[in-house]
């Protein structure tokens, strides 16, 4: 059976930053819903259920924190749920709320959440925990070491250089300086990149993601009430998820069940987005991705698994320009997660700043003629892959 | 609103309490989960989507559906989690299926106790500058929401022990040698007043189900199944403050939503069975009313007469419910797991006869903050009452 469209209506993301002193942590989840309400022009009494969307509890400090955030939502007696899947939670969310109103079980869904990330202390302390206490924790893993292992066999199999990082962080900051909601907006080059301090090698300073502070909400109706509404939509027309395993040794050494350089479950997923979609040759058809890249090694594989390049071939088309705004498939116009990671949401801002895009309302960031975008959003220890075709 | 698509309860898997030590969580993942695929009659490859529930604080891990995800089937597959609650992993593979994407759905959750201590893990999810230090647990909110209760009803003390003894009574039938009567006793520190022996100890527990959709159900040529009729869930606000803790609004909203959609405007008369999560008994009070089951001007009548005991005209609990066995975060899945399995006639020693159509009732956080109701049922349509 073919599923009933399900478009985007609503759109609130903050101004992220490394620090929220002035706002807690419902205060920010409340600030991206007024927005989402105010671009969707609703009221909280017009959403039927809220998926809350939120990583890992220690990261807020709180267990179950979604809890604080039923009033900030408006969910009081509503139906209410959390979903997390690690980085990806956001754009899984979204998927979530996609499923209530697909289902028939809702004509108007609202996804929103908010982290603080920059106020954590120290987010690789929280995201050791993710790992098995025997085996992996005390080594010690952390998102950053774990994706340095993937740039390391990355660049073996396919010659990518540190200056190809580099680069990848030169584009992705030229983007955020054109989008006022980004954190890092300040543009650099390949020089201060190599030059920035080793984290774990070959990734640098500049290499990773900041930690970001903010809030992000969505809100999603069906078809029927946006006719019956006459409301402006952009529509889901794909959703996708897969997963890896979960202990990194099965993506190593001899029988890998699959290769730490590569995405092979982003890959699926975006296979199950496209055939949703009907996309066939995403290199002719896609106008714009977003797609969930922490560190800049990984954009590489990312561009690969949504086959907008041949595996080993992103670096090239990142060199050439065919990635940047002006080139052919702009990646991240938005900076995207290298220049803001408020994890809880950072995969649903994937989404919204893409149909910001196919909608034309991406201000200084915008795409021209972007008709049809996909997002991703990765999760876990590059475990949960989520992915999503948005068109005008 | 009824769903796009039907969807229907194929197969379930309970295993609570686990004893054996010596199995690892994976392990024990894969066991449930195996078990509930045989139940339903299916393989791994079979299960197109996977929904997950754990709690980062009970495991002692961040983002602790991770560890599952091999152990579930789900390498190469589609997962999502729900740490919100057990039985939102159900509500959300109930959702994916009836959204037409899915044939079928394998929900998963689990519960340790391995944590030093689970008060103490609770308590991580108080709000940090008002309810943490007072120190604020499930239980200590269990008591305040029966400390309510019993303010607008003090007759609820009597009824409180007798469906106390009830329930255990129920569980040592159900479960003989493994919920025993007053077992919890020793383990657990009473709060007033909610008493000792009300409430069972924490144990390590895993559920999984699996749900499919009327075509797979109809291809299979399946003829044993729990359909969901209607499903329906809610929310209290966070703050205890906030809310009438001698009252279960969101519980109101979940049943009615679930009662729209299964068509059922007499619930005594529709359900055969009702599956209930009461941490106290105080709380079953609370959800009689809130169910329309019982209002609360006839719980001294209804209780006192045996109405909602095994052999009355509605059992309530036949399974001995929490306060028999139970794996703290995963028990609401279970009251579901339990319920499908009493349509389906494969409750064990405490099938209810002629159990056609059931309720199951879920709630977590502090004091019933999280409310979810399932109608399931053995015919796909038709009238309930």
């Amino acid at each position: 059976m073919s599923a009933p469209r399900v478009g985007i209506i609503g759109i609130g993301q903050s101004a992220f930053k490394a620090r929220r002193d002035d706002a807690s942590y419902p205060d920010l989840v409340r600030e991206a819903v007024n927005q989402a309400l105010t671009g969707a022009g609703l009221g909280l009494d017009d959403i039927e259920a809220i998926v809350y969307s939120l990583s890992p509890d220690a990261m807020v400090g709180i267990g179950n924190a979604e809890r604080l955030g039923v009033d900030a939502v408006g969910g009081r007696n509503k139906r209410f749920l959390r979903i997390n899947t690690g980085g990806a939670t956001g754009i899984s969310s979204v998927a979530a709320a996609y499923y209530h109103i697909a289902a028939g079980a809702c004509d108007v869904v609202m996804t929103a959440g908010a982290d603080k990330v920059g106020e954590c202390g120290d987010s690789q302390t929280v995201l050791n925990k993710i790992w098995d206490p025997t085996y992996e924790r005390p080594l010690p893993l952390g998102t950053i070491t774990m994706l340095a292992m993937s740039g390391i066999r990355y660049a073996d199999k396919y010659g990518m250089t540190q200056e190809d990082m580099a680069r990848v962080v030169v584009k992705n900051r030229r983007h955020a300086s054109l989008n006022p909601n980004a954190h890092l907006r300040k543009e650099v080059t390949v020089d201060e990149v190599m030059a920035s301090r080793c984290i774990s090698w070959p990734i640098k300073l500049m290499d990773c993601c900041p930690q970001s502070s903010g809030g992000g909400a969505m809100v999603l109706a069906s078809e029927k009430y946006i006719k019956q509404n006459r409301l402006d939509a952009v529509w889901i027309t794909g959703v996708g998820h897969c997963s890896e395993t979960y202990y990194l040794g099965d993506r190593m050494g001899r029988g890998f069940t699959a290769d730490h350089a590569d995405a092979y479950a982003l890959r699926n997923s975006f296979q199950r987005a496209y055939k949703m979609a009907g996309i066939t040759d995403p290199r002719k058809q896609v106008d714009v991705a977003e797609l969930y890249a922490p560190f800049s090694n990984t954009e590489y594989h990312s561009i690969e698994a949504a086959d907008l390049a041949d595996p080993g071939g992103a670096v090239a088309g990142v060199n050439e320009g065919r990635f940047s705004i002006g080139g052919q498939i702009p990646v991240n116009a938005s900076g995207g997660t290298l220049c803001t990671n408020a994890i809880a949401v950072t995969a649903m801002i994937r989404v919204a700043e893409v149909a910001l895009q196919v909608s034309g309302r991406a201000g200084g960031h915008q795409v021209k003629g972007a008709r049809i975008g996909i997002a991703s959003g990765n999760g876990g220890d590059h475990q949960f892959f989520g992915t999503m075709v948005v068109e005008a | 609103m009824t769903l796009n698509r039907r969807t229907a309860v194929i197969g379930s898997a309970i295993m609570a309490p686990v004893a054996d030590e010596a199995r690892s969580l994976e392990e024990l993942l894969f066991d449930v989960s195996q078990a509930a695929m045989k139940d339903a009659g299916l393989t791994a490859d079979e299960i197109d989507g996977i929904v997950v529930a754990s709690n980062d604080q009970f495991d002692g891990r961040a983002i602790a559906v991770m560890a599952a995800s091999g152990s579930v089937g789900g390498v190469d597959r589609d997962i999502l989690s729900t740490p919100s609650a057990s039985e939102h992993a159900f509500v959300m593979g109930v959702l994916r299926v009836a959204s037409g994407q899915y044939e079928t759905h394998l929900v998963v959750s689990w519960s340790p106790v391995e944590a030093s201590s689970l008060s103490e893990a609770q308590r991580l999810g108080a709000d940090p500058y008002f309810h943490r230090a007072l120190p604020l647990d499930e239980l200590s909110g269990a008591a305040l929401q029966a400390s309510a209760v019993l303010a607008a009803r003090p007759e609820a003390a009597d009824l409180a022990k007798r469906l106390s003894a009830r329930n255990r009574a129920n569980g040592k039938q159900a479960y003989p040698g493994v919920a025993e009567e007053g077992s919890g006793a020793a383990a657990t520190a009473g709060r007033w007043p909610i008493e000792k022996d009300m409430v069972s100890p924490p144990v390590l527990g895993a559920v999984a189900m699996v749900i499919a959709s009327e075509d797979c159900v109809a291809r299979r040529g399946l003829d044993n199944v729990a359909w969901v009729r209607g499903m329906g869930w809610a929310t209290e606000p966070g703050f205890l403050g906030d809310r009438d803790l001698s009252t279960a609004p969101a519980l109101e909203e979940a049943a009615r939503r679930a009662y729209a959609e299964a068509g059922l405007s007499d619930p005594r008369k529709a359900l055969d069975v009702v599956e209930l999560t009461d941490v106290s008994p105080y709380q079953e009070l609370l959800a009689y009313d809130a169910l329309g089951l019982s209002g609360k001007s006839k719980w001294r009548d209804d209780v006192l007469s045996g109405v909602f005991d095994r052999g009355g005209d509605l059992p309530v609990n036949p399974s001995g419910g929490v306060a028999a066995i139970n794996p703290v975060f995963c028990t609401g899945l279970i009251r579901i797991a339990e319920a499908a399995r009493q349509v389906q006639g494969k409750a064990g020693r405490h099938q209810i006869d002629n159990a056609r159509t059931a309720l199951g009732h879920a709630a977590s956080g502090f004091a019933m903050m999280y409310q979810t109701v399932l109608v399931l049922g053995q015919n796909k349509d038709g009238a309930l009452a």
